[in-house]
């Protein structure tokens, strides 16, 4: 999966977490999960789990920690999908 | 303003960290699985359960206990390490003692977190808990507090919780002139007459609940 397609995907993932659904249109690679798109913090292992189910993936702790922006999401799925 | 000078000397590693979880936002069953559950709690915090006087205590609200404490020491170290990154795994919860009976008292708990042993106060009651955290094992220059508001939309709990603290703020220094920003690292620090107080404050939102606390010294 390229970085354009895992992006579409995450959408889907970030969606029930996102009050605002308008922010997902124009989130970049930048954008922070908590300070941008205002997911509130008690909701960042749903996005994790969430993740996994979605990719058909396991989330190691250690790169869980890392997915606190888009970027860093994208950068932790597309590793695990192309292992 | 009312004339009272206010002598706050900013302290560098003066800090405060909360939290607020709205027990009624979460999933119970989602909460319980191992999947779950084990990206918050360390196998210790897990066994540390079976172990605990709990009166009441239902293994998903222990999670979200555990979690409220280790955000709270989040943002307690953030203030001072703003490089840092929550890892709620990394934040290990020693000791926690429950209160006297499930209606009154705090669970208090000690935190070990990198090097820093931290405290914290948590209050689980009518479906919320909320946790502040401070370096102080007594406690003694923290005030915190919660509150239910009507609405919650993001903007209007951030809006509530500012305007809460500063209320409480005003009522503990006697300034009216107080205002809240934030420093380089996102964490509120508050401003009297347009000049730092050192005076470290923190909010939390969940739900229909807003919370904050703030650390203040004669």
């Amino acid at each position: 999966m390229d970085r354009r397609a895992i992006l579409e995907e995450l959408k889907k993932v970030l969606e029930p977490y996102t009050e605002n659904k308008e922010l997902l249109g124009n989130i970049d690679e930048q954008t922070d999960l908590v300070k941008d798109l205002k997911i509130n913090s008690s909701n960042l292992v749903d996005v994790i789990i969430d993740a996994e189910a979605k990719y058909d993936v396991e989330i190691d702790f250690d790169s869980a920690e890392k997915m606190f922006t888009v970027g860093s999401c994208i950068d932790v799925i597309q590793e695990k999908v192309n292992k | 303003m009312n004339g009272y000078s206010l002598q706050v000397k900013p302290q560098r590693r003066f800090s405060t960290g909360n939290d607020i979880v709205a027990l009624r936002a979460t999933q119970p069953d989602r909460t319980s699985l191992p999947r779950f559950y084990s990206r918050i709690l360390t196998v210790a915090e897990q066994e540390l359960y079976d172990r605990l006087e709990r009166p009441g205590l239902a293994f998903d609200h222990y999670t979200w206990l555990c979690w409220s404490i280790k955000e709270s020491a989040y943002k307690f170290n953030k203030r001072n390490s703003p490089e840092l990154v929550f890892s709620p795994l990394r934040i290990t919860i020693s000791e926690l003692l429950p209160p006297a009976s499930a209606a009154e008292g705090y669970y208090r708990c000690k935190i070990t977190c990198g090097p820093a042993i931290l405290y914290s106060r948590s209050l689980l009651r009518d479906g919320v808990i909320v946790t502040v955290v401070s370096d102080d094992p007594q406690f003694t220059n923290t005030r915190w507090g919660f509150q239910p508001i009507g609405s919650s939309a993001h903007a209007d709990q951030s809006a509530a919780a500012r305007a809460l603290v500063l209320q409480e703020l005003q009522a503990t220094l006697h300034r009216d002139d107080l205002q809240l920003q934030k420093d380089e690292a996102g964490c509120p620090i508050v401003l009297a007459g347009g000049l730092p107080t050192g005076i470290p404050v923190s909010l939390a939102h969940h739900d229909h609940y807003i919370a904050w606390s703030f650390n203040y010294c004669h």
